[in-house]
């Protein structure tokens, strides 16, 4: 049977973001720019469910 | 005799402990399963800096310094540096006195992994010594090596004949 493997690469794309969001949260901290922080913690915080959707999506796919 | 000096028993795989078939297999669910809980796992661990942040955006953006005497004028020679903690007993400093009437202080955890920064009078340059981080002594700004920040840099005055610390700057970014 021929799988698709779309979700995986999504799922990839979300965690190589994640990644980088969380560098530049912790980077940004260090800065003292604490409004720039919080949002990288908040996108870091929306990949989550977004990476479940593409889960419940792509599971049986 | 015998008894310690054998393998158990003949072995060229290391596949004894595995019990249940396809144990060692990672499908194409199980691996983006996997992929889900790493978000979980990092949307998590960003959840104690944003909150951080957060609290520092409410109204602790203006910190108020305690003034700190850290040495007589006299005790301390052109050229020379000191060690002292500020603004709490848990932050490492260190002061650089360059001239006569000229002082620089930083809080001297090294911006790259916090190892302790060293003056290295004979250059004129502040060391971190871990993975060979150099600093500008008159800015605080990283030369080479690792770190990419600014060393948070001390206000100083002259009181009175002793070296007084009033506070430290917001990186000027």
């Amino acid at each position: 049977m021929k799988r698709s493997y779309r979700g995986v690469i999504l799922l990839c794309v979300v965690l190589f973001l994640n990644i980088i969001f969380t560098q530049k949260a912790i980077h940004q901290y260090y800065f003292e720019n604490y409004t720039a922080t919080v949002i990288y913690a908040v996108l870091n915080l929306v990949l989550f469910p977004i990476a479940l959707f593409i889960y419940h999506k792509e599971k049986n796919v | 005799m015998d008894k310690n000096n054998k393998i158990p028993f003949d072995e060229d795989n290391y596949t004894h402990n595995i019990n249940k078939s396809n144990e060692r297999k990672l499908d194409r669910r199980g691996f983006m399963k996997t992929m889900v809980g790493a978000a979980g796992l990092f949307a998590v661990s960003t959840l104690p800096w944003g909150s951080i942040a957060a609290t520092e955006l409410m109204g602790l953006r203006e910190k108020k310094y305690p003034k700190k005497e850290i040495i007589d004028v006299k005790k301390l020679n052109i050229g020379d540096a000191f060690e002292f903690a500020y603004p709490t007993d848990h932050d490492s400093a260190l002061l650089v006195r360059l001239g006569e009437n000229e002082y620089k202080a930083y809080q001297n955890a090294c911006t790259h992994l916090r190892c302790p920064v060293f003056w290295e009078q004979s250059k004129s340059e502040l060391v971190c010594p871990c993975h060979h981080g150099f600093f500008d002594v008159k800015t605080g700004s990283p030369t080479a090596g690792p770190p990419r920040r600014p060393l948070p840099e001390i206000t100083i005055q002259v009181e009175a004949g002793k070296i007084v610390a009033t506070g430290v700057k917001r990186y000027e970014t």
